[in-house]
């Protein structure tokens, strides 16, 4: 293995425990030490990699945010249309939703570059959500893009915040997403004129 | 896989470049009609509509993060 290939091996395993460590205890309450025995390295190596704990966590954000993307972004380009791609959103923030729990519920005290990050991640998703909605034939004007995605976004958000209410020990997003899907694309169906299946 | 380095896209099409050069170290929506790349004013102010348009964001708020944003980017390194 060469050296590039090395720290970019242990880059992304620093990234990996800290995303775990952020689901496990809180991203507010995990220390970098943490990540580094979680990650198998020294606490100087995160360091190496990330110039603050600020840093890091932005990283584990966008990490984390650009793969969701990049698959909505492939289902949007070859015109999957909208159903498959919230399917695929509700599917890649169910892979690390312990995370994305802790995200949601920490982000108005998280530090700016964080929430700078998971801004422009939630834009980008927005904008695969048009790229979704433009392959709908509809019949009428349809609703402001912002206020789609934001129904969308804050329907999902309710239910993760809540999850211990809605799905106690399991994954809400598997458990109530069919639902929350059936439901959302019924109602952007009638907000635009006619009935998406 | 490049990233443009004015807005952070990754670039892996040749579409994806301005004018369709992989060549280019910036993106397809970050030139002008051109091909030149857009000066730091007019990408935070496209940056900042881009939120407006996906989030619904208040413009003011919208460009401070559209800057806030820009400033971890190497094209804009010591603007903001």
């Amino acid at each position: 293995m060469s050296r590039r290939e090395q720290k970019s091996q242990t880059r992304s395993l620093i990234l990996q425990a800290a995303l775990r460590l952020y689901a496990r205890t809180g991203i507010g309450a995990t220390r970098s030490s943490e990540v580094a025995d979680e990650a198998g390295c020294a606490h100087g190596t995160v360091f190496l990699h990330f110039r603050s704990q600020e840093e890091l966590l932005a990283a584990v954000i966008e990490d984390f945010g650009m793969r969701i993307a990049a698959r909505l972004h492939e289902l949007a380009t070859r015109g999957a249309g909208l159903r498959s791609v919230l399917e695929a959103h509700l599917q890649g923030l169910a892979e690390n939703e312990d995370f994305y729990a802790r995200l949601v519920s920490e982000s108005p005290t998280l530090p700016r570059q964080a929430r700078i990050t998971l801004t422009m991640i939630q834009s980008t998703i927005s904008q695969h959500f048009e790229e979704a909605l433009a392959a709908m034939s509809t019949a009428g004007p349809r609703p402001a893009l912002h206020l789609m995605f934001n129904t969308w976004i804050g329907l999902i958000h309710h239910y993760v915040v809540n999850r211990d209410s809605f799905a106690p020990g399991q994954s809400v997003l598997l458990q109530k997403g069919p639902e929350l899907l059936d439901f959302y694309v019924g109602l952007i169906g009638h907000a635009a004129g006619r009935g998406e299946s | 896989m490049k990233q443009c380095i004015a807005c952070g896209m990754p670039m892996e099409r040749p579409s994806d470049f301005a004018m369709a050069d992989p060549s280019k170290d910036y993106c397809v929506h970050c030139a002008r009609p051109d091909g030149s790349m857009q000066s730091y004013d007019e990408k935070a102010a496209s940056m900042a509509a881009f939120l407006t348009k996906t989030q619904g964001f208040d413009p003011s708020a919208a460009l401070a993060s559209a800057k806030a944003m820009m400033a971890r980017l190497p094209a804009w390194q010591g603007r903001a």
